[in-house]
């Protein structure tokens, strides 16, 4: 790292840790060179895609702008339209396959995040597996994860820490992986999160990321805790609503309120559809059953 | 060396510390003897009566003396406390070189140019003794500090040791002395009370000093040959043991250190030396540039010394005192005697950890400077000033705190090292002017220039650093290398964080700045002395200790003293009235301090009042210091509260606007000024009523009219009228008249007046023209002429309404008024009370009765046995790795990569794994789960089930959201998670059913029974059936209590339903009577059963059955029944005794043992065939074979089953 100040360190810090808001009003800065603000636009855009705000991004990026806001264009196209994802996939296929600006890191993630989406992890992998960025870094981590590949995932994370170890996506990644594979690992996750808090203002990332880690380690009191912490900032954050109904069904108290108001919310998140194919397989298990 | 202190006089010839009080005599070249206080910094006294130099002096132990000599032969005793001297002492014939006090008895040994030494007697102010022997000036003399010795140095160039135990036998009593008065003159010469024991000889110059060691047998001298010489001596005899060469003139003075193993000398070489006593090798020398140094001294308790030179002196300490700690939570780590230790505010407990390392003795003040502890790591860093600065690191072991054997600490270069996140320590380097981020493995991982010159760093929340140059501070973000904050401070020594990481205090030599985490600037506190450390307590104040005092900062700038100290302390951690600390020697300590000054201010600071009501109704504090802040803070209604002083309580009262109270005070002293005061704010306030009233007590009758005026109060005013005509005041009268609108009355005044003129005018020109006329006959020719066109306008409108107050000011009282009374409060508590009664009582029943299953928790509670390894070291690596493929990494975007094949979810893992119902209905894999059930249990019936599998399989996995706009991850949740599961080895998944919940379940079944909500009881007695079959226990034990559990709530089940079904059928009264008998077969807790047998008593009794009645009103006897149950009991019984028949049949036979029919209700009794269910047990006539348990809804009545396996122990 050069030793002048990184002017888009807060921005990137904040985008990784889930302050999107943060992200997005901090994020008019001066003096940045061409590329700097290309990087900057990038990230306020996958902010307000991170709200959910798809059709902002569609409008506000026009033709003209550059290949990694075309790609983030992309990603809000997929996201805002689930009916209609074939000609997106179409066209970001196109895109990769043109040398010019098929080697693109912000375009390569793109796919990454959109494959990954698409549980094509192997075609996920075969543009976000060379690495480049930290970003594609640490998207290998979690495909890796994904793939229940902890080996690779940590030879994944072990690139990471050699660029720099302490970059929060090298922080962040190694605490997935360390959730990821548990045991004694998951009081290093907590760790983590635990400096994470300290260092940056709180969010909804880090108090799921540590409720996660004391849900893992038994202790669904102070999960419930931070869980609803995170609930009072962002009451309708769908991982903490389904972490909230996993914690409210351990500690024996009433889960429905949380789920109805995923299901409402956010109709396609992995734990409603987990627990509606759940209920389809119990009927027909009581079919076999029977 | 460290200078504490530092004097600008004449030549300096002799020094004494006071033992108590931070004093130091300097006796002058000048003929002046100075009394310093060294921390202050000030010149007490001077005593000025010696003519010429003084070169001895010397402080008493105890008492406010001390002894001087000087060049003009004269000995003299003062009194510092009377200023003056007391007598002088006369004899010796030449210069007098130095004086000393015995410890105990009460001599003075002087030394002097004739060649004699004495020794005084200062009570009776005699000379006991001359001891003679030295051919030159005696350069000094002193006593041993505990033998009856004294040693002597002389130009002779030898030194003498004295033996003077004599002297004691002689002089045990001041009669003696007197006695001996007389015999003293005999032997002036050649005495025999004092006797040389020993002559040293080996200086080859005069001798300037010699001086015992305080605890061996030890003699150091110093000699103008330049060198200091070490003796040793014994009983008989007494040699040199070494020469100290290296000063390059004469040696003034010499002395062992008190602590150290070191002497201390002093020349006129213009050097200080430091010598190591045992290894006899220079240490450290102090130069100074003009001035020769003549004299030292040492206190007698703590670590100062002093040395006296050309031009002053100073006071100074070889060594740093403060220990290095570190606080973090309820711990403190410290550095002590070459050991780290490890204190527990909390327990107050302390312990040894890990030996540091010996810093070589080659130079002084090699101690740790600064520790640094990260509780993450639990490792500690010690800097110190080994080699310009260097740091090691040492790893606390986890598990043997005490154990000391002497680990190999990692080291490097560097002043200043800190820990600044998890794995990460940054290190100074000063040179470059960067820091080194290193990892515990003593690696450089990163390098970062600093953005000001640094000669120090401190901790600054994770990944921060607070740089120190010399006339600044800031903080610097390592990750972002940006400065987050900066401010301009004076050299800052020592830096304290609030535990919330939210404030800083930064000490300086004479100052504290207080200041937010990114140094924004909140207040300023300066001493005149050292500040010399602080800590904060739980509420934001800051509390600092000077050399004298203890003392705190408040947020908003206030600061005060919280109690005197008599020596130096280091503050650790402040804990409501308890302060810890470390003294000089490394002990812990703890004081405690009377905090309700500074809390109270704090609380009126934030405005806490109900904490400021509290404490003043305590009335923990008073005095005119708090009035005083308070009257200075705005908040005078609070000061009055603790004023008693009626004058003072007045001021307050109308500063505050308190009028009642004012009035009281106004009465109590009542004088002219202070009811003209209160009559001033009263009126402000627009209380007339007060207002009257203060006018009246000071017969202010102008004013009071005025008032009157105002307030059209005209029966008052002409009350006043009265009074001034009665007082005769024509002018008061006037007024009155005036404004009563009574101009009759004004012409009579003014006519009686004399004033002819002006009563024909008014009455003129109001119209009163029969007194006009009389009065312009009277007048005559000087009757006025009136002016053309002008209307008199003298008439007062009339009062529209008589009125008392005005609408009152409103006056800010409310918080403080209203809190003052505090019978509200306790009503609530009681009722409060009251319900708990009720509760407690309730719970109490159940709780007795649930005795069992309270030993049931606590079984459950004890065990996390290991988890279960049936497949032994199954991992998942092994089995579904594919052919190791070596991806190429260059270029790898190609088509050439090849994706690793997807591992397996640990969902997977858990089916494998387990043949628990449980594990595999987690893991979603509910067709396994429900073969499971149906093999193990019989159960068919899988819908009541459904809830207990859906919630089991959300509750297995966790989300994690990962890269922002990815997928989440979601992770299986693992059950018995402990510190040491190895990673990557999975565990099986985590229920949401626990044992624990289930005896809740059961309180609540037994509590609604009790409340007689028998369909409220029986779902939940239901819902214990329907989840156990989904319990996962771990021992053997646990088992056990699940299939007891089983009972329990089949029993229930069973007699709820009963019970139910008793209450529907109205119109039968003999099933009645028989599903009530049945219920009492049920095996229910004691309560239950007593309730049960009452019911059947009762329904039998009323149905005439009254055989069967008494039967059950015996069994409710047995129960020990409360009084009243016991006498209906008894009824039963004595009415039933009369008559012991049944009016019903009933197929009920309490003698021939049963069992219920689940579904039929009817007994089984024994002997006779049944089925039963293979989940609950509850046994059935056999007609019901093959139907569903009506019991627990799940199982098939007689099916196969292998039985309930809940635990992993089980398949062991």
């Amino acid at each position: 790292m050069a030793g002048s100040p990184d002017h888009l360190f807060n921005l990137r810090n904040n985008f990784y840790l889930g302050s999107y808001q943060a992200a997005i009003n901090n994020s008019d800065l001066p003096n940045l060179s061409p590329d700097d603000a290309v990087e900057r636009d990038c990230l306020v855009y996958r902010s307000y895609i991170a709200f959910g705000s798809y059709q902002l991004v569609i409008n506000e990026i026009d033709s003209s702008a550059a290949t990694p806001l075309q790609a983030v264009k992309l990603l809000a196209l997929y996201l805002s339209n689930p009916h209609d994802k074939e000609s997106t996939i179409s066209s970001l296929k196109e895109w990769l396959a043109d040398p010019a600006i098929g080697n693109n890191p912000i375009l390569r993630l793109i796919a990454g995040i959109i494959f990954t989406h698409e549980e094509g992890y192997n075609e996920a992998l075969k543009h976000t597996n060379a690495g480049g960025t930290m970003e594609l870094h640490a998207l290998n981590v979690q495909i890796f994860i994904k793939m229940h590949r902890s080996d690779y995932a940590e030879r994944q994370l072990r690139v990471m820490q050699q660029i720099d170890e302490d970059h929060t996506l090298t922080q962040l990644a190694n605490a997935w992986l360390n959730l990821a594979v548990g045991g004694s690992k998951i009081q290093e996750a907590y760790l983590i999160f635990q400096d994470f808090s300290e260092k940056y203002p709180m969010t909804g990332l880090i108090l799921n990321g540590k409720a996660v880690c004391c849900m893992h380690m038994g202790n669904f009191d102070e999960a419930e805790t931070l869980l609803l912490e995170a609930l009072n900032k962002d009451a309708k954050d769908p991982e903490t609503l389904a972490n909230l109904v996993v914690c409210s069904l351990h500690l024996g108290k009433s889960s429905s309120r949380y789920l109805s108001q995923l299901k409402l919310t956010h109709p396609e998140h992995i734990l409603v559809k987990r627990a509606s194919s759940a209920e389809d397989s119990f009927e027909r298990a009581v079919q076999s059953v029977a | 060396m460290l200078t504490k202190f530092e004097t600008k006089s004449n030549r300096v010839k002799g020094l004494s510390f006071h033992t108590k009080r931070p004093w130091i005599l300097a006796s002058l070249h000048s003929g002046v003897i100075q009394l310093w206080d060294y921390r202050m910094g000030t010149l007490i006294d001077r005593f000025d009566e010696h003519d010429g130099p003084v070169r001895g002096v010397h402080f008493h132990m105890s008492q406010p003396l001390f002894v001087s000599g000087g060049d003009d032969y004269k000995i003299k005793v003062w009194n510092y406390k009377l200023h003056r001297c007391l007598f002088t002492l006369l004899g010796h014939l030449d210069y007098i070189r130095t004086v000393q006090f015995h410890h105990e008895h009460p001599w003075i040994v002087s030394a002097s140019d004739d060649q004699t030494i004495r020794i005084w007697n200062w009570q009776s102010r005699t000379c006991i003794s001359v001891l003679t022997g030295h051919n030159h000036y005696v350069m000094c003399a002193s006593f041993h500090p505990k033998e009856d010795l004294v040693v002597s140095a002389s130009l002779d160039q030898t030194v003498r040791v004295w033996d003077v135990s004599s002297l004691k036998k002689k002089g045990a009593s001041p009669a003696d002395d007197i006695l001996r008065l007389s015999q003293m003159n005999t032997d002036l010469f050649g005495g025999v009370d004092a006797v040389v024991k020993y002559v040293l000889e080996g200086h080859d110059r005069g001798v300037n000093w010699a001086a015992f060691h305080p605890t061996l047998p030890l003699i150091v001298s110093g000699a103008d040959d330049r060198q200091v010489k070490l003796w040793r001596m014994n009983d008989t005899k007494a040699w040199e043991v070494d020469t100290l060469r290296g000063h390059m003139n004469n040696v003034s003075c010499v002395m062992f250190h008190a602590k150290q193993d070191i002497i201390v000398s002093n020349s006129e070489d213009k050097s200080i030396r430091v010598w190591d006593a045992t290894k006899r090798t220079g240490l450290q020398t102090f130069r100074r540039e003009h001035d020769r140094f003549w004299i030292l001294a040492a206190h007698p308790e703590i670590n100062l010394l002093a040395a006296g030179h050309d031009s002053g002196m100073i006071v100074f300490k070889l060594e740093r005192e403060r220990p290095a700690f570190a606080v973090s939570g309820d711990s403190l780590f410290y550095a002590k005697d070459r050991f780290l230790r490890y204190y527990d505010f909390s327990t107050q407990k302390e312990t040894q950890i890990v030996p540091i390392r010996r810093a070589g003795s080659t130079t002084l003040n090699q101690c740790p400077r600064t520790l640094s502890y990260s509780p993450t790591e639990n490792a500690v860093l010690i800097c110190s000033d080994v080699d310009g600065g260097t740091y090691e690191l040492y790893q606390i072991p986890k598990d043997s705190i005490g154990r000391s054997d002497l680990q190999e600490a990692k080291r490097g270069p560097g002043s200043s090292a800190i820990f600044v996140a998890r794995n990460r320590f940054a290190v100074l380097d000063k040179s470059n002017n960067q820091v080194l981020i290193k990892n515990l493995k003593n690696e450089v991982v990163r390098k970062s220039g600093l953005p000001v010159p640094t000669d120090a760093i401190f901790y600054a929340g994770t990944g921060n650093l607070l740089c120190r140059s010399d006339d600044r501070v800031v903080v610097f973000d390592l990750q972002q290398r940006l400065v987050l904050g900066d401010l301009q401070a004076p050299f800052v020594k020592y830096v304290v964080w609030s535990s919330d990481m939210e404030s800083v205090a930064l000490l300086s030599k004479h100052s504290i700045i207080i200041t937010s985490k990114k140094l924004v600037h909140q207040c300023t506190f300066h001493e005149t002395i050292r500040v010399k450390s602080g800590a904060w307590d739980e509420n934001g104040v800051f509390i600092y200790t000077t050399p004298n005092h203890i003392k705190y900062c408040l947020p908003n700038g206030d600061s005060g003293i919280i109690r005197t100290l008599d020596v130096p302390i280091y503050l650790t951690k402040v804990s409501g009235n308890k302060i810890f600390c470390l003294d000089r020697d490394g002990k812990n300590k703890t004081l405690v301090i009377d905090a309700t000054e500074y809390i109270f201010k704090l609380s009126l600071l934030r405005k806490r009042y109900d904490h400021v009501m509290s404490m003043i109704r305590n009335s923990q504090l008073c005095g005119e210091a708090v009035i005083a802040y308070l009257q200075q803070k705005g908040f005078p209604e609070v000061a009055l509260h603790f004023v008693k002083d009626e004058k003072t309580r007045f001021n307050l009262a109308i500063e505050s606007g308190n009028i009642q109270i004012a009035v009281a005070s106004a009465k109590e002293i009542d004088d002219k000024d202070h009811w003209y005061r209160l009559g001033v704010e009263a009126l402000r306030q627009g209380n007339a009523g007060i207002v009257e009233y203060a006018y009246q007590r000071t017969k202010n009758f102008e004013r009071l009219s005025f008032l009157y005026l105002i307030n059209g109060n005209l029966e008052k005013l002409s009350k006043m009228l009265k009074i001034a005509e009665v007082k005769n005041d024509v002018m008061g009268q006037f007024h009155n008249a005036l404004y009563l609108g009574d101009i009759q009355e004004r012409v009579k005044i003014l006519e009686n007046a004399g004033h002819l003129p002006l009563a024909y005018v008014t009455a003129s020109v109001h119209g009163l023209h029969d007194v006009a006329e009389r009065l312009a006959a009277e007048l005559g020719d000087d009757v006025p002429s009136f002016p053309e066109g002008k209307e008199p306008s003298l008439m007062p409108p009339a009062p529209i309404i008589c009125g008392g107050d005005w609408p009152l000011l409103r006056v800010m009282k409310g918080i403080f008024e209203g809190g003052f009374d505090s019978t509200g409060r306790g009503a609530v508590d009681e009722e409060e009370e009251g319900a708990d009664g009720d509760w407690g009582e309730d719970l109490d029943m159940v709780d007795s009765d649930g005795l069992q299953n309270g030993d049931v928790t606590a079984i459950l509670e004890d065990g996390e046995v290991a988890e279960d390894n049936e497949e032994g070291g199954w991992d998942l690596e092994d089995l579904e790795l594919p052919p190791e493929v070596e991806t190429p990494r260059v270029n790898a975007r190609s088509s050439v990569f090849v994706a690793p094949t997807p591992g397996m979810p640990v969902s997977q893992i858990w089916t494998q794994r387990s043949s628990l119902a449980a594990d595999h209905a987690a893991a979603g894999n509910f067709d396994t789960a429900k073969r499971l059930l149906s093999r193990q249990l019989g159960i068919r019936n899988f819908t009541p089930l459904k809830s207990m599998f859906l919630d089991l399989h959300t509750g297995s996995h966790s989300y994690l959201r990962a890269f922002s706009s990815a997928p989440v991850v979601s992770l299986a949740v693992e059950r018995g998670w402990s510190e040491s599961a190895s990673p990557n080895v999975r565990g099986p998944p985590a229920l949401v059913f626990n044992f624990s919940q289930l005896d809740e379940k059961l309180k609540a079944g037994y509590k609604a029974t009790t409340d007689g909500k028998f369909t409220e009881a029986l779902r939940l007695f239901l819902n214990i059936l329907h989840t156990i079959p989904l319990i996962v226990v771990e021992s053997r034990r646990e088992v056990d209590e699940v299939k007891e559990l089983i009972i329990i709530a089949k029993e229930y089940v069973l007699g709820l339903q009963m019970e139910l079904k008793r209450r529907e059928l109205k119109d039968n009264p003999v099933r009645q009577q028989e599903l009530a008998a049945y219920f009492t077969h049920c095996n229910l807790q004691m309560p239950h059963l007593r309730l049960a047998l009452r019911n059947a008593m009762t329904i039998c009794f009323k149905a005439k059955n009254l055989a069967t009645a008494a039967n059950f009103a015996r069994r409710l006897l047995e129960t020990n029944p409360n009084e009243n149950h016991s006498k209906a009991a008894r009824q039963v019984l004595q009415a039933s005794e009369r008559n012991m028949t049944d009016a019903s049949q009933l197929n009920y036979d309490f003698r021939n043992p049963f069992v219920t029919c689940g579904a039929t209700y009817v007994p089984i009794y024994r002997g006779q065939k049944d089925v039963s269910c293979p989940y609950c047990t509850t046994r059935f006539v056999p007609t019901q074979e093959g139907q569903l348990c009506t019991i627990c809804d799940l199982a098939v009545i007689g099916a196969d089953a292998s039985g309930l396996l809940c635990s992993p122990s089980q398949i062991r």
